[in-house]
């Protein structure tokens, strides 16, 4: 059971332009997430999501503070799917999912094509990334996460470059992956409606990288978000939004959130 | 009784056939080279010093076969076609793992870029002919001058794609890379080199049609055996038929090399940048439609 414990994290960028003061990305942030659960990080733009995930997947070092991803007393192995696909684009598809894992014998292809099946593209192997539309790419990069067996998956915005439409098909597409999977996933979004529809625990974060809620979603999964529990949790969760917003959070509003 | 409905067009031989070879792209291709030589043919009606197609052919079986041109003289295509092909090959090689070097140092490092950018633009630029004249001055009469001819001529090619290839590899996939711990190995196979190998495919096809005009040119000049040097030779004998065979035998090889080798293999490394249309039918179709 994967095991993800921060404490006291805090991210500052040196300053972007000579006399400007450095950036704080994230400020002192405790958090502990353990257990197949799906959480998302939600809050508006420029407040820290990516950033986190960056520090957590190690491409970011943190300024101060510790984080550590255990399963089982072990380092946890991470999926990642990012805001873009990240395709090779001189890769086929397979090649795409083959890429990422430690091994890439026969049972290797198995899984890989089990996942693109999941996601819908078992036609799609011997297709490159530019053959396929965004929303497929996406996809890909959905069902390559997946297939690493990860007992952490980060998800960065991974649908905020897609149409609405195109959005609510991989949604479900990511509920039923997740449903048969359940694994750990932190799931970066600034979209309060998607983040009811999966998660389990939403955590708000304010400007400056300071959480500044913690709410848990108890409904059961998968969840259709025409479904009426679901919307009237969202439509609960969003009042509560705008009614804290501008008067508990400085410089944050409810327009800062997308709905 | 109803008579049967001609059907024209359909069977072998017939018009629609004809019609469809000769507008199909290799029916165009050979109206295009029967149209050349139909003109060729009909310039020498007017040109009298233009040799005709039929007087070229006469003496390139007589240049290749090693028969007499008269006197003395005798054909010696393989002797001099071997020794472009050497120089041709050492200059190449050289050209092209200096722009091979070049090129990466250029697209991994800014200070590098800040260097060799400049210089490499410069030298694509460069004309052939002044690389032969140059070399021709500073070694003379001498094997060196075609082979470095070659070189020149093909570096900044070879440097300038590759340097391109390995600029295509963004920072967002090499994130992507160490994010999911692809080791470096695998990274150097599939990352860079995957990336690198189709720009070094058209690097090297645009440096072998500049290198083989360069090497003629320094035959010309300074070769005392090779195609440019047995080119010069018929020219300078005043036997155009000559000049004009060994003309054509040059752009044949090129031409012939380019299509039957080079295109396929660029085609080949760069067949993930084709925006084919592939009519995949998806098992879960939604608005997600291929290549929209």
């Amino acid at each position: 059971m994967a095991r993800l414990d921060i404490q006291r994290l805090s991210k500052v960028f040196p300053p972007p332009q000579k006399g400007a003061d450095p950036v704080t990305a994230i400020g002192e942030i405790t958090l502990e997430v353990e257990g197949n659960v799906f959480v998302s990080i939600v809050g508006p733009s420029g407040c820290g999501k990516s950033t986190l995930l960056n520090i957590l997947s190690g491409v970011e070092t943190p300024t101060s503070g510790t984080v550590s991803v255990t399963e089982g007393g072990r380092p946890a192995r991470l999926g990642y799917v990012f805001q873009d696909a990240r395709l090779l684009p001189w890769r086929t598809v397979i090649d795409n999912m083959l890429y990422v894992r430690d091994d890439d014998g026969a049972p290797a292809s198995d899984t890989a094509s089990r996942y693109l099946e999941m996601v819908g593209l078992e036609h799609t192997h011997q297709m490159f990334p530019g053959q396929l539309s965004g929303g497929m790419q996406q996809r890909v990069g959905i069902a390559r996460a997946f297939s690493v067996d990860p007992d952490l998956l980060l998800m960065d915005e991974p649908f905020s470059h897609l149409d609405a439409i195109t959005a609510r098909s991989l949604r479900d597409h990511l509920q039923q992956l997740w449903t048969a999977t359940r694994k750990t996933v932190l799931f970066v979004t600034h979209d309060v409606v998607e983040a009811v529809q999966l998660s389990d625990r939403i955590i708000v974060l304010a400007p400056g990288g300071r959480i500044f809620d913690d709410i848990a979603i108890d409904l059961d999964h998968p969840r259709r978000s025409s479904d009426p529990k679901v919307a009237t949790l969202q439509a609960e969760i969003l009042g509560r939004f705008e009614e804290m917003y501008p008067s508990n959070v400085s410089g944050m509003t409810p327009g800062d959130v997308s709905t | 009784m109803t008579a049967a409905p001609l059907a024209l067009g359909k069977g072998p031989g017939t018009p629609g056939r004809v019609r469809r070879i000769l507008t199909s792209s290799q029916g165009a291709q050979a109206t295009a080279i029967v149209v050349f030589i139909g003109a060729w043919q009909l310039l020498t009606l007017v040109a009298t010093r233009v040799p005709g197609p039929v007087e070229v052919t006469q003496f390139l079986y007589t240049e290749i076969t090693g028969g007499s041109h008269g006197g003395i003289i005798t054909g010696q295509f393989a002797e001099h076609f071997a020794v472009t092909l050497r120089h041709f090959s050492i200059g190449l090689f050289i050209g092209f793992t200096a722009g091979l070097l070049a090129g990466v140092l250029v697209g991994s490092f800014v200070i590098a870029r800040a260097l060799l950018n400049d210089t490499v633009l410069v030298l694509l630029a460069m004309p052939a002919f002044v690389w032969a004249f140059l070399t021709t001055m500073w070694f003379g009469i001498d094997w060196r001058a075609p082979v470095l001819t070659v070189a020149f001529t093909a570096f900044p090619f070879v440097a300038v794609n590759v340097a391109q290839g390995v600029r295509s590899i963004t920072p967002e996939l090499k994130n992507m890379s160490s994010a999911f711990g692809v080791s470096r190995w695998k990274q150097f196979k599939h990352l860079t080199v995957a990336a690198v190998t189709g720009y070094i495919f058209a690097g090297l096809r645009f440096a072998i049609i500049v290198g083989w005009n360069g090497i003629l040119l320094s035959e010309w000049f300074s070769g005392q055996s090779g195609v440019g040097f047995r080119t010069r030779y018929w020219f300078d004998a005043n036997r155009y038929r000559g000049f004009v065979g060994w003309v054509i035998v040059f752009i044949v090889f090129i031409v012939v090399l380019d299509r039957m080798i080079l295109n396929r293999l660029q085609a080949r490394a760069f067949r993930w940048r084709d925006p084919v249309e592939v009519k995949a039918e998806l098992s879960n179709p939604d608005f997600d439609q291929v290549g929209a």
